[in-house]
Parts: C-alpha cells; sequence; structure tokens
C-alpha cells in the first residue's frame, strides 16, 4: 500500500477518473434528494442523498466530496426546480467536506479497510460536522440573505442536522461496512513497487 | 419519472428559449443578486412582474410548477410563518421597526401588524427566488448550461461535470426502476403506505447499494473514453450548443447590463453607505425615524 500525504489526501487526486466520479455522485445526490427523500419538517428532508458524499470521499477524498455535495445539490435544484437554496447548498457543502474525510483517519473504502473504530471517528465526524454545518453556516447564510432571526433558522437547521445525522449512522454505516467488504475481495492482488 | 422533471433536455422554441447559454447564464446570476440584495417589496415586485411574463410566454407544462409553488407555500409560508408567530413574535419590530399591536393573548403571545408584514414580506421574497429559479430552469438545457457557466469564465472541467451530472440522470434512473422492479419481484414490500418509516430507512440500503455499485463501476468506463478522446489535454474547448450572439442576445444582454448597473448603485449607495436602520420596509414609513 502506498503512503500518501496528508494534503495529497485531502485535496483527491483531480484527473479525469476524480472529475467523473463527482459527476456520476452529483447526478446520484440530485435525483436521490429529488425522488428519495420524506419531508419531515420545513426544508428538512430524511434522504438517502447524504450517503453518497461518503462515498466519493471514501474513494476520492474530502474535497472531491465536498464538490459533490455542492454540484449535487444544484443538480437537485434544477431537476427538483424548487428554487436555489443557496444558504442549505453552502452548509450541505461544507457538511462533505466532514462526512468526506474518511481517508483521513485511515479508512480506506477502496483497499477494503473500515473497522469499528473507523466506524465510531466517522459518526463523530457526522456529529461535528453536521453541528458546524447546520448550526453555524447555514443559519448565518439564511440571517445574510433573508433577514431571518438566528433563532429560528437556527431550529431549522437542528432538525434538518438530526435528520442527516441519522441517516448518515443508520444507513451510512452498514453501507460502508458493506462496500468494504466487497472491495476486500477483489483487492488480493498486491500492487508492485 | 421524466414528466416530474422541470428541466428540458431538448431547446424549445419560445423567443426566451432561443436565447444564447451564455445569456441565460448571465442573466439568472443578475437577477439572483438583485432578489438577495433587497427587503424592499417595492424593489422586489417589479422583478417578479418580469419572471412571471417571462414564464408565461414560455408556454410551460403547468402542473409540476404548481405542485411546487403549493409545497413553497405550505413549507415556507405557512409552517415558516408560524415558527415565527409562535417563537419570536417581537421580530417584527427588530425587522421592521414599529409595533401595533393586533392581538394579544399573554406576555409572550401576540400578533402585531408589522410581524404579520415581516412574515409576508419574507414569504414574497422566496416567491421571488423561486420564479427566478423556475425561469431559469425552463429556459436552459443542461448543455447549454455548461457552455454558458464556461464562456462567463468558469474552468471548463467544472462545466463539463456539470453537464456530465445531467447527462447520467436519465441512466441512473433506468436503474433505480430496474433495481426496485426486480426488489418488488422478490417480495420487498416498497409501497410508502404500507410500509414503516424504520423499515423503510432499511429497504433504502437494499436499493441504495446495488445502485451505487453500478454507477460507480461505470466510472472507469466513462473516464477511459474520456482520457482516450484527449479529454483536459488542451486548455480551452468548444460546447456543442454554443452558437454564435444573436440580435436579440445583445438587446437582451443590455437589459442585464442595465440591471447589473442597477444593483450595483443599490448595493453600494443603498445597502452600504446609507443602510437603512431596519431591514424591511414597511408602508408605515419607520425608515425615515
Amino acid at each position: 500500500m502506498k503512503k500518501r500525504s496528508f494534503g495529497q489526501m485531502f485535496l483527491g487526486k483531480w484527473n479525469t477518473m476524480t472529475l467523473v466520479a463527482v459527476a456520476v455522485g452529483a447526478a446520484l445526490f440530485g435525483v436521490l434528494m429529488v425522488f428519495g427523500s420524506i419531508p419531515i419538517f420545513t426544508n428538512t428532508y430524511l434522504t438517502s442523498a447524504m450517503i453518497i458524499p461518503v462515498i466519493v470521499g471514501g474513494l476520492f477524498g474530502p474535497i472531491p466530496a465536498f464538490a459533490t455535495m455542492l454540484i449535487g445539490n444544484f443538480v437537485a435544484d434544477l431537476i427538483g426546480g424548487w428554487g436555489f437554496w443557496f444558504d442549505w447548498s453552502i452548509g450541505n457543502g461544507v457538511l462533505g467536506l466532514f462526512i468526506g474525510a474518511l481517508p483521513l483517519y485511515g479508512a480506506r473504502i477502496d483497499e477494503g479497510i473500515f473497522t469499528v473504530t473507523h466506524a465510531i471517528i466517522y459518526t463523530a465526524c457526522c456529529i461535528v460536522g453536521n453541528a458546524i454545518a447546520f448550526g453555524i453556516v447555514t443559519p448565518v447564510m439564511t440571517s445574510i440573505f433573508y433577514a431571518a432571526d438566528l433563532e429560528i433558522t437556527f431550529i431549522q437547521a437542528f432538525a434538518g442536522g438530526i435528520a442527516n445525522t441519522a441517516v448518515l449512522v443508520i444507513v451510512g454505516i452498514p453501507l460502508l461496512f458493506l462496500f468494504a467488504n466487497r472491495f476486500k475481495k477483489r483487492s488480493n492482488l498486491k500492487e508492485e513497487d | 419519472m421524466n414528466n416530474r422533471l422541470l428541466i428540458n433536455y431538448s431547446p424549445g422554441s419560445t423567443p426566451i428559449h432561443k436565447l444564447n447559454g451564455a445569456t441565460k447564464v448571465f442573466g439568472f446570476l443578475i437577477i439572483t443578486v438583485y432578489i438577495i440584495m433587497t427587503f424592499d417589496v417595492r424593489v422586489m415586485l417589479p422583478m417578479l412582474i418580469l419572471c412571471s411574463i417571462g414564464i408565461v410566454s414560455m408556454k410551460p407544462n403547468w402542473k409540476p410548477i404548481l405542485l411546487i409553488l403549493s409545497f413553497l407555500f405550505v413549507m415556507a409560508g405557512v409552517v415558516g410563518s408560524l415558527m415565527i408567530i409562535l417563537i419570536r413574535p417581537t421580530s417584527g419590530y427588530t425587522h421592521t421597526g414599529g409595533e401595533t399591536i393586533l392581538i394579544q393573548w399573554t406576555n409572550h403571545f401576540f400578533i402585531s401588524k408589522e410581524l404579520i408584514w415581516y412574515v409576508s414580506a419574507m414569504f414574497f421574497k422566496r416567491i421571488c427566488s423561486l420564479s427566478t429559479a423556475i425561469l431559469f430552469i425552463l429556459a436552459i438545457t443542461p448543455s447549454e448550461l455548461a457552455a454558458g457557466f464556461n464562456k462567463l469564465g468558469m474552468p471548463y472541467k467544472i462545466c463539463t461535470v456539470i453537464s456530465l451530472a445531467f447527462r447520467t440522470i436519465p441512466d441512473i434512473a433506468r436503474d433505480y426502476i430496474d433495481i426496485k422492479n426486480s426488489l418488488m419481484m422478490r417480495g420487498v414490500e416498497l409501497d410508502s403506505r404500507k410500509a414503516s418509516l424504520g423499515k423503510r430507512l432499511k429497504q433504502t440500503v437494499f436499493i441504495l447499494s446495488p445502485l451505487i455499485m453500478t454507477s460507480f463501476g461505470r466510472i472507469g468506463t466513462i473516464a477511459n473514453a474520456m482520457d482516450l478522446r484527449g479529454f483536459s489535454k488542451h486548455k480551452q474547448r468548444t460546447w456543442y450548443s454554443e452558437r454564435d450572439p444573436t440580435a436579440a442576445d445583445w438587446v437582451a444582454r443590455a437589459i442585464i447590463l442595465l440591471v447589473a448597473a442597477f444593483c450595483v448603485y443599490y448595493i453600494v449607495y443603498i445597502r452600504i453607505m446609507n443602510p437603512p436602520p431596519f431591514s424591511y420596509w414597511t408602508p408605515w414609513g419607520y425608515w425615515n425615524g
């Protein structure tokens, strides 16, 4: 296994492969956001779309996950046609940065490495990411764009954060184990230097 | 699934459809700035009227638009307003500068004239931003969108990602329907009326894992095909949907530039140099002190 530096893992490799992955991820995110989500509160959905940036992050790194989330939101807004909610899109992008950070703490989905420790760190990342994205970024953006009260946007964002964390943990962790297992079976070949 | 999509994949025939991609993207960006910058109903109203005329002129399929509008009305209008009224009834005062109480239940729960104005003005702003978005979505096709963004200076790799994402959506939809059908054939209950919320969450794993696997499995093939055709070899590229601007484009761009000039004036002169004491304008004249 080749060692990669922190910066390299953070940025990911921006070749054609990554670009296509971001595009496919964004499309999946958009489709799942529009057709695979259950509205539970204003602007709040229990959506399986949240899983996509995790997978992209696990395979390609946090910045591709961030791009997937941002472009995916844009795609979802365009095909859903419910208008552009830039405050939520930016918040989602920041969240993508956190949940896509899998390679940074050693979880390598494409090499079949995902253990219970990684699952715990992943859960912590989900909670912290949601807290920052929807506890700070989105309410501030909403109050700038719409002059809404911080308190009220905070309540909305809080509901969104809880829903996201629930999906990310309940659906995300089993999926990550599943994918890690599946990639492990393929990777019994060793790379020679 | 396709009839629920608002965006067109093939260009229409009305005057707005025929505009250049760059014109549409530029116009949309300026109108978005225009809507975000102001909290004044008098400033927003002309743009809403313009956008509505634009939407009507494109003769759209009204069914999904009405669905989205009613959804926004319930979510942002009714629920959002109720939340403000219940949690912070004083926000009417903080944002408009006056308080004329109409109904008062307790010290904390009351409705003032200004609160109603504030809530409806905020909803009005949401409606405005929604109608600009609908106008843009109806007018543009994905490849025009990518070409237009590229024309405005965005790196073409990002533009390619956007157009590729839209290109992939029909594939994903097809895979999704296939997976769903095969799961139902094996007896998994996917009807939302029959299965509970927890069960449906569990079932999404069953659908998601093959969907993600097939979609991400295609990445290698697409990337190789693009590399073999010399993608990202040169600094620039041309676009299939790129056309030379017509006379109508130049007229539209001139109008958009005028709006942009007004935006700069409004942001610099009114928002930064002489900021009004309260963010929302009201007809009761608190702005003048």
